[in-house]
């Protein structure tokens, strides 16, 4: 669905003949040897990292400050070229209490194809290539964006990306983006749906092998840089009297001690972790009637065996439980990961803090 | 924080005789608050425009905090059309498109609408100013001009107009349009994304900062060295300011002497507490994979 479109899209970013003698009879060029290794109607060139326009992060930056939802949600619109995915603009989806999950996948989707259309007719992109999320302290490991990505996977080039957008690390300062895609071992399962013991063992899924990471960057155009440079830049011969001039004023924020939300994360911490050990629970009680059942079904075969009349068929008589999903448990574990991971990246930045704060005094 | 070139121009204050506020109904806004994800869009629309056309308009979407003050956040391109002889506003597409955006933030209205290019205010101005009022009434309808400073001479600027009408007869097309002040505003938290970032870890930018800290002291040590040996005369306003910030002593800090070394206690503990759990987790899926042979 996405290739047609995305072939007439090079197709039309490519330099126009630029010597044909006359209108009426069109000449067909042959494609300039430097452009001919970016024609990739087949998408064959691998992504090597994710471009994001200045754009789209305000965009998605005020979309996590602003929406009412937990996790905001919205499409990354863009395309890939030689290996780059460039990421040019965003908007976001509306937000449903999720009462009804038919009726509101129905309307995202009305959603998203008006504006897909609406952005088309003022020569915008049209070009889906993954969404958003924001997530706090950098646990993402949910769910929902596992589903969305698995759907994207089938219908975009490149099985889609992911951005994570990290709220609490941009509070603090530092503008948090990521770019992820699943692995294919994990989509190999995922497809199966089986997260059975065996199958996570056979596709050696941990946490950390769910999304590999994409390098990202973070480009401004060069309109948008000269306008940012006119208004952060301070005439160096202000003398110091004078007010800054300056639209864009320095923050001082990350100077502050208190590195806040120290308490909150442990919160999360201890919070996942009996979330965590309720799942590990609810799945030793499983794997114990499992258990049970199996040894029922194996005393009854073998006293069968004895009796040399095995005929009926077994499982008919014993009920045993499918083996129960370890994917809830290993998505746990990897918001615990996340969030110490952030615990660890907090504290480690404040000790430097502390210690620079008492260089001058000791 | 101007957004733009100085001007002299006079602005109107909120501070208006009650008679006037009186007969006038809303007020006129006297100050406007310009998003940096509006900016942007604008920015992104000009870019994307099509080889013939001058300029590019589009509807602003935000809220009123009160009577006169407008905070503009969102913005989106609009279709339209200009010749010599006539313009052309695609209602319809800036219906629809405001419908879109009402769903995902239902708190954002129509406050007014951008143009980019020069000249930034002409008599199709005033026929779109007018449209727009009547989407935005009773209030009144805000103009952006932004002046994308790519040709030579001109330096890039945001300008805001709201408009009044002129003439003994009020005609849509005549009406003036009154210079508004202009600020670019953001949440602290957004301020990373306004400047443009590549992904840094927190000691990156924890260094940047202090470097701008120390060129900052520089600066002021240039000075009062230059009031010192009598080259400038100083300032007395500055001088206060200078004794608040260096008389902020250090002592009333929870960091000095113990303090110190309890927090240090503390962070150190956090610190190693995260990484256990981290070894934890990481041990644990090692071992839901074992677990099958």
């Amino acid at each position: 669905m996405a290739a047609p479109s995305m072939a007439a899209a090079l197709a039309a970013s490519l330099p126009a003949p630029s010597a044909a003698p006359a209108p009426a009879t069109p000449t067909y060029e042959a494609i300039p040897p430097s452009m001919s290794t970016l024609i990739d109607v087949e998408a064959e060139i691998p992504l090597k990292y994710v471009q994001l326009d200045g754009l789209v992060v305000s965009k998605i930056l005020k979309h996590s400050c602003d929406s009412t939802s937990s996790s905001p949600v919205g499409l990354l619109l863009g395309i890939d070229l030689d290996g780059v995915l460039e990421v040019s603009n965003c908007f976001a989806l509306p937000h449903h209490s999720g009462d009804d999950d038919d009726k509101s996948a129905k309307s995202v989707a009305r959603y998203q194809a008006s504006m897909l259309r609406s952005l088309k007719e003022v020569q915008g992109d049209d070009n889906v290539v993954g969404f958003y999320q924001a997530s706090t302290l950098g646990a993402f490991f949910s769910q929902n964006l596992i589903d969305l990505q698995a759907l994207h996977h089938e219908k975009l080039r490149h099985g889609g990306i992911v951005v994570v957008h990290d709220v609490s690390q941009t509070a603090r300062g530092n503008a948090s983006f990521r770019a992820f895609r699943l692995t294919s071992a994990f989509l190999d399962a995922y497809k199966k749906s089986s997260f059975s013991t065996a199958s996570l063992a056979s596709h050696q899924l941990t946490f950390s092998s769910i999304f590999e990471e994409l390098p990202l960057i973070i480009h401004t155009n060069p309109l948008l840089s000269a306008f940012l440079g006119e208004f952060s830049s301070v005439s160096p011969d202000t003398a110091p009297g004078s007010a800054s001039v300056s639209a864009l004023p320095p923050s001082f924020s990350v100077l502050d001690l208190n590195s806040g939300g120290l308490t909150k994360n442990l919160e999360h911490i201890v919070d996942t972790l009996d979330t965590y050990r309720n799942e590990e629970g609810n799945l030793a009680y499983l794997s114990r009637q499992i258990a049970r059942e199996r040894a029922k079904a194996d005393n009854y075969v073998a006293k069968r065996k004895e009796e040399s009349a095995a005929r009926e068929d077994v499982t008919r008589l014993f009920k045993i439980p499918p083996e129960p999903s370890r994917l809830e448990s290993m998505l746990l574990l990897g918001q615990v990961d996340a969030y110490a991971k952030s615990l660890a990246e907090t504290t480690s930045t404040g000790l430097v803090k502390m210690y620079s704060a008492t260089a001058g005094s000791v | 924080m101007p957004l733009g070139p100085a001007s002299s121009a006079i602005h109107i204050h909120p501070n208006v005789s009650a008679s006037a506020s009186a007969q006038n109904g809303p007020k006129t806004p006297t100050s406007i608050t310009l998003h940096p994800s509006a900016l942007f869009s604008i920015l992104d629309h000009y870019i994307r425009r099509k080889e013939d056309q001058h300029r590019v308009i589009g509807t602003l979407l935000g809220t009123r905090i009160s009577d006169t003050q407008v905070h503009v956040h969102t913005a989106f391109a609009v279709l339209h059309s200009e010749t010599s002889e006539q313009v052309a506003v695609d209602m319809e597409y800036h219906r629809s498109m405001y419908e879109l955006h009402h769903k995902v933030n239902p708190k954002e209205v129509i406050v007014g609408w951008y143009s980019t290019g020069n000249p930034d205010l002409n008599t199709y101005s005033a026929l779109i100013q007018n449209f727009y009022s009547q989407e935005t009434a009773p209030h009144q309808a805000v103009h952006v001009s932004l002046d994308t400073g790519v040709e030579e001479g001109q330096q890039p600027g945001v300008r805001a107009y709201c408009s009044s009408p002129v003439g003994v007869f009020p005609k849509p097309e005549n009406c003036v349009f009154v210079p508004v002040p202009v600020e670019l505003r953001f949440r602290d938290s957004e301020r990373s994304g306004a400047l443009p970032p590549s992904p840094l870890t927190d000691i990156d930018i924890l260094q940047s900062t202090l470097q701008n800290v120390v060129s900052m002291i520089d600066r002021v040590l240039v000075y009062v060295r230059s009031v010192l040996s009598g080259e400038t005369k100083g300032d007395p306003a500055i001088g206060r300011f200078l004794m608040d910030t260096l008389g902020a002593s250090t002592d009333d800090l929870e960091l000095e002497k113990g303090g110190f070394n309890t927090r240090l206690q503390d962070t150190l503990m956090i610190s190693y507490l995260a990484n256990l759990v981290r070894a934890q987790a990481e041990v644990s899926s090692r071992l839901a994979l074992v677990g099958a042979s």
